[in-house]
């Protein structure tokens, strides 16, 4: 299943080439790739506009063309992203019930395991494997960012 | 007033007067502003004498270096360590933290166990219970204290919090089939820049905030998702714009009386050429009034029901205000199942206030 990590990088480095935070996601049905994205924020003004997003909204579509139930799809898919799902997308994952998460590198701001326990919230268990391709997706992210998050809020002003 | 007497007729009052006596508004602020103080135990000692106090504050600044909120001498009580810190005895962990052999003779007399506060107050209250204890350092925060009692807003504001709350109220019965509904505002003039429902989809991911979000953006030439619904146009040349709102609810709120004063529209992207804007532009766009509208920077939300996990983490990323909602949900993340905007690690912090009836 990690050699789907590729494919999430090639969405990775698509998402970079388009000036957006490159993390790149594909979602994984009998081993067949049914959904692919990268990061859309920038161009939607929608901050909430992530990769897995992308894909559980190209799912969606996918179950309406081929007739699928969408509940049982989703418990059947892998997803693959070169980034820990945020707590946003995590709690998407966990309801949705899929059948696992294969990411890259870790989210140490945002990350749905490593800041907050969203299964523990959530009240559901998933298989989440870590460490995948790590550095090649942490070198994506360092590149974008040159040790700066232009998106983050100014940091000198600390909130009371 | 006579219990028999007819009643008032309280319906021909103007609606402001009604609302007060529904809603309360109450800050809902994280565990560290909580009444009940935690304490932990400590070893203390008394001194002989007041001439050993200052050779003994000067090492146990630097080799222990607790209690930063409390004072560390009260009278001739000096506080040591927390007794949890200690695995054998308190003199062999003197030693191991290379503490001189005059001062552990000093700290190792008349040593006793006592209480003290865990954690700094952070609010008069909970200063005023920690005193009891043991003397600690204080810095008053006016807008803490002010969250906590209530004073934070002012009348004006306040009454229109709770028209917020009313028309929450009044949209999801009248056009959601008493689903959740969702109001984001500008709360410079104030004024309404995108309602959302969640009965446009059966999706289990498309809750009424991620719609709202996705509105808001409509209102920054963006959004994501394909809607059902038609959206108000613009005229020409105008100043603000109110394509976040569906004509379904903006309709709905011209044709009512007690609307009528609201006002509609967002602010219009300050860049306004056609040029895709770098994100080197918003380096420090989080500042509303300074660089204009950007996701839902120093906008306010209005929800019917407490926000679920996603949706509350999407407005983190979203950059929110504050949060004001109604009633509690079962997966609710702001008070119910977790408190999100309690988690010191996100790089960004609404408020979150909840209605009280």
């Amino acid at each position: 299943m990690a050699a789907f990590m590729e494919e999430a990088l090639v969405e990775a480095r698509r998402a970079r080439d388009a000036g957006e935070v490159p993390v790149g996601c594909v979602f994984v049905h009998g081993d067949v790739i049914i959904a692919r994205g990268g990061n859309e924020v920038n161009v939607h003004r929608n901050a909430t506009r992530h990769a897995e997003f992308i894909c559980i909204d190209a799912t969606l579509a996918y179950c309406r063309e081929k007739h699928l139930p969408a509940r049982q799809t989703f418990s059947e898919i892998s997803v693959v992203v070169t980034v820990e799902p945020c707590i946003m997308c995590s709690a998407a994952l966990h309801t949705l019930a899929v059948k696992e998460i294969i990411y890259g590198c870790e989210n140490d701001r945002f990350g749905g395991k490593t800041v907050v326990d969203v299964a523990a919230v959530v009240g559901q268990q998933i298989n989440i494997t870590g460490g995948v391709r790590a550095e090649e997706a942490m070198a994506l992210l360092k590149e974008f960012y040159k040790g700066d998050n232009p998106a983050a809020p100014p940091v000198a002003k600390k909130r009371k | 007033m006579d219990a028999c007497s007819p009643p008032v007729a309280k319906r021909a009052k103007p609606v402001e007067y009604d609302l007060d006596d529904l809603f309360g508004i109450k800050a809902l602020l994280s565990d560290e502003y909580k009444q009940d103080i935690r304490l932990i135990k400590a070893h203390s000692c008394q001194l002989e004498s007041k001439q050993q106090l200052q050779a003994v504050i000067q090492e146990l600044a630097k080799k222990l270096p607790h209690f930063q909120h409390l004072k560390r001498v009260h009278d001739r009580n000096v506080l040591i360590c927390p007794t949890a810190d200690i695995e054998d005895t308190l003199e062999q962990h003197l030693k191991q933290h290379q503490i001189s052999d005059h001062v552990l003779e000093a700290l190792c007399r008349n040593v006793n166990v006592v209480e003290v506060p865990a954690s700094s107050a952070k609010l008069r209250v909970q200063y005023d219970q920690m005193i009891k204890y043991w003397p600690c350092k204080f810095h008053p925060d006016k807008y803490a204290e002010s969250l906590q009692n209530g004073s934070n807003f002012t009348t004006s504001q306040r009454l229109y919090h709770k028209r917020m709350a009313q028309l929450l109220r009044n949209l999801s019965r009248d056009l959601n089939k008493g689903q959740p509904v969702a109001i984001c505002v500008d709360p410079r003039q104030p004024s309404i820049v995108a309602i959302a429902g969640s009965n446009e989809s059966a999706n289990t991911h498309k809750h009424c905030v991620m719609w709202l979000v996705d509105y808001v953006a409509r209102s920054q030439q963006g959004g994501a998702w394909q809607s059902q619904l038609d959206f108000v146009e613009d005229e020409q040349n105008t100043t603000k714009t109110l394509s976040g709102l569906p004509q379904t609810y903006y309709d709905y709120l011209q044709g009512h009386e007690h609307c009528e004063d609201l006002q509609y529209g967002a602010e219009l992207p300050r860049r306004t050429n056609n040029v895709e804007f770098q994100d080197d532009q918003l380096t420090s766009a989080d500042n509303l009034s300074k660089y204009g509208p950007y996701l839902c920077t120093g906008y306010d939300i209005y929800l019917l029901r407490e926000p679920c996990l996603m949706c509350a983490m999407a407005l983190v990323h979203s950059r929110v205000k504050r949060i004001f909602f109604l009633e509690q949900s079962q997966n609710g993340a702001l008070v119910t199942s977790f408190q999100l905007h309690a988690v010191k690690e996100l790089n960004h912090h609404y408020e979150v206030f909840q209605f009280t009836t």
